[in-house]
């Protein structure tokens, strides 16, 4: 702590305008990355499962897309931004296509003809099961 | 940094205590069961689930309404159907099959024939007995006829261990009570076993035994919508849950969405209303049960005009419902409106007293 | 011909440079020895020097001497060519660039911190950029990029005061050069 009261006096000392703007803008970003890329509202994992056995549970600070060969053929998860979903699958009426984007523990998308189901898992699942 | 190194720690901590929660997800019933078993060993737990989906695939085998168990062998329930296109034309019955259909036929009199799974082959002409749905050719004319004919479950007749139907066009499809019935038989077999804490949860129809550990069991409820639970609630023993959508089977014509939900007095599917979700208490032994109830209950509200719908749930003393319907207003029963957690902020509802 | 090449006249000022750069590699070598608690989180004091004669000789001889740093201290190290070079690189290219665009900032309300904070922004995008195209396209960089940018602000803004503070010490000993030799003609 000692060291920090002569860093403050050269900060005062030699730092101009121009260079506190440029510092607080700076500041602003670095604040703003941490919260939208850090944050732990959001779930951490997608779980994904080929029939009744867990195929992998993937995090979601990454982006990839995952190939996997469900019962009917193959499906494509994403995941990217803390989300998941089904990209592309080979069913018919693509109702797991259209549940989107999972952003929070515990939410799940099925596709009940290939047999893939996706859960989001994170500190504080909300529920034990789902009824629908 | 020192976040991060906090939540390291509280997981590792956390983690070290595992609770005794086995948990199984599978494909049986045409549909994905979840089976949480708390408070066994991962073996027994294992064993126990192991039993429940056989006793599912057999029961889902025998009660399929269209798909045979393997070519040219149909169903037990296929059977029976072909018999019934004949009038009067007897065949043999196994018991439960028996008592499943005296069931359905009081609980279809209940419901001033909403409920009514006699109209099988109304669901087939709607493209519904199928695993994947598409767009049919509306043809208004056959509609018409099957829904003179008037198809009935007092058409069906049980005479000891055989049965007939007096109307030809009775075809049983029990879409809507074989997983509530399926989940009473499982959660009796569980009790039976000496299990005191599990979960079931059959394509969406839950059911309850004792807790969660120290917690009641929660249940999250599906918004229509969107991929998001709208509201949970705590499911105390013995209670089931079931929930009746317009979201899991149907297809699109136009912007219009038919569901496989039909009304039997129109033989269209019906139109005004998103989801209704019941919740049963456990019932006295010599009665319909809970799983059976939270299956079958929900479509008569569903397809009941809205200053009926009271009326269709009251027919059946069930206190705690919900419904969503086609504009997307809630309306909770006083009863549920107290238990019910909401999820989603803001949520305007209105109470039906 | 060879009389030009073996007559080849050396600056003072090229002297200077050449202690410069040689300074930059030393200092970039150095970094390179001490761990660093995260992958890719470091210092960057090499820097400084980058800095400093970007103000004294202008941009085309700093980027003359931050290039020649990556890779002398890459030969020197043994990492000529391999990823950790490309980083490097990369991160210097980018980070030039930013620093030619800053220097056109008034100098009165933009001193040396300002390019300092902002060549370590653009040191890091450079870096970024070249993980998540080429050498591992699905690193879940998205983690890191938070500390990343942090780290280069915490740093961008050392770097400049260091800098700040040894032109200034350069200002006031060329003050009292001038004054003695005034004094003394």
């Amino acid at each position: 702590m000692s060291n920090l009261k002569p860093l403050i006096k050269s900060l005062q000392q030699y730092l101009r305008i121009g260079d506190w703007l440029v510092a607080l803008i700076s500041l602003a970003c670095v604040i703003w990355l941490f919260q939208t890329l850090w944050s732990h509202e959001q779930a951490a994992k997608v779980q994904i499962r080929l029939g009744d056995k867990i195929y992998g549970t993937y995090s979601l600070n990454q982006q990839r897309d995952i190939h996997i060969h469900g019962s009917t053929g193959e499906a494509i998860i994403s995941i990217a931004n803390g989300q998941a979903r089904f990209a592309q699958s080979p069913c018919k009426n693509q109702y797991c296509i259209h549940q989107g984007w999972l952003t929070l523990a515990g939410q799940v998308a099925v596709c009940l003809p290939n047999q893939i189901a996706l859960e989001l898992l994170g500190e504080n699942k909300p529920y034990d099961s789902l009824n629908y | 940094m020192l976040r991060n190194a906090f939540f390291l720690l509280f997981f590792l901590l956390t983690s070290c205590a595992r609770e005794p929660l086995y948990h199984s997800q599978s494909y049986v019933f045409g549909t994905l069961v979840d089976i949480s078993i708390y408070g066994e060993t991962d073996e027994r737990a294992r064993q126990l689930a192991d039993h429940i989906q056989q006793d599912f695939q057999s029961l889902h085998n025998r009660l399929h309404a269209w798909k045979p168990i393997s070519t040219g062998k149909p169903s037990e329930l296929q059977q029976i159907n072909a018999a019934f296109s004949q009038a009067n034309q007897t065949i043999k019955i196994s018991p439960d099959l028996a008592a499943i259909i005296a069931d359905a036929t009081v609980l279809s009199e209940k419901s001033n024939g909403l409920f009514n799974p006699a109209i099988g082959h109304l669901i087939s002409s709607w493209g519904f007995q199928r695993d994947e749905f598409a767009v049919v050719n509306i043809n208004e004319a056959e509609i018409k006829n099957l829904i003179h004919a008037q198809p009935r479950m007092t058409d069906i007749v049980i005479d000891n261990n055989t049965v007939y139907s007096k109307n030809p066009t009775v075809k049983l499809d029990l879409g809507g009570y074989a997983k509530g019935y399926a989940l009473d038989t499982a959660a009796n077999y569980l009790r039976k076993q000496g299990v005191k804490n599990a979960l079931i949860n059959i394509g969406g129809n839950v059911i309850a035994l004792g807790k969660h550990g120290d917690a009641t069991w929660r249940v999250g409820i599906q918004h229509p919508r969107q991929p998001t639970a709208i509201a949970t609630i705590d499911l105390a023993d013995g209670w089931a849950v079931g929930t009746s959508g317009d979201y899991q089977r149907y297809f699109m014509l136009g912007d219009k969405r038919y569901c496989h939900i039909i009304d039997p007095r129109t033989g269209y599917p019906a139109q005004d209303t998103q989801s209704v979700t019941v919740l049963v208490p456990p019932q006295a032994i010599n009665q319909s049960q809970a799983g059976v109830l939270s299956d079958v209950t929900s479509k008569p509200i569903f397809i009941e005009t809205p200053k009926n719908r009271k009326l269709a749930a009251a027919a059946f003393g069930i206190d705690d419902f919900m419904v969503i319907d086609a504009n997307a207003q809630i309306f909770v029963s006083k009863k549920l409106a107290g238990k019910i957690h909401w999820l989603i902020p803001n949520v305007q509802f209105k109470a039906i007293d | 011909m060879s009389r030009h090449l073996t007559h080849i006249k050396t600056t003072a000022e090229d002297h200077q440079v050449a202690k410069l750069a040689a300074i930059a590699i030393t200092l970039h070598m150095v970094e390179a020895l001490i761990p660093s608690p995260l992958p890719g989180v470091k210092p960057g004091i090499a820097n400084i020097v980058t800095l400093y004669v970007l103000t004294q000789y202008g941009f085309a001889t700093a980027a003359w001497v931050s290039i020649l740093r990556v890779f002398a201290s890459s030969l020197l190290l043994g990492q000529f060519l391999s990823p950790t070079f490309l980083l490097s690189l990369n991160g210097a290219l980018l980070s030039l660039a930013v620093l030619w665009l800053a220097s056109h900032l008034p100098k009165r309300y933009f001193s040396v911190i300002s390019l300092s904070i902002l060549a370590a922004f653009g040191h890091i995008a450079g870096q970024l950029i070249m993980v998540r195209l080429w050498l591992i396209p699905h690193a879940g960089i998205s983690y890191l990029v938070p500390i990343f940018a942090a780290s280069a602000l915490f740093f961008g803004i050392l770097n400049g005061l260091v800098t700040a503070k040894l032109l200034q010490q350069k200002n006031t000993n060329d003050s009292e050069l001038d004054k003695k030799r005034a004094s003394n003609s």
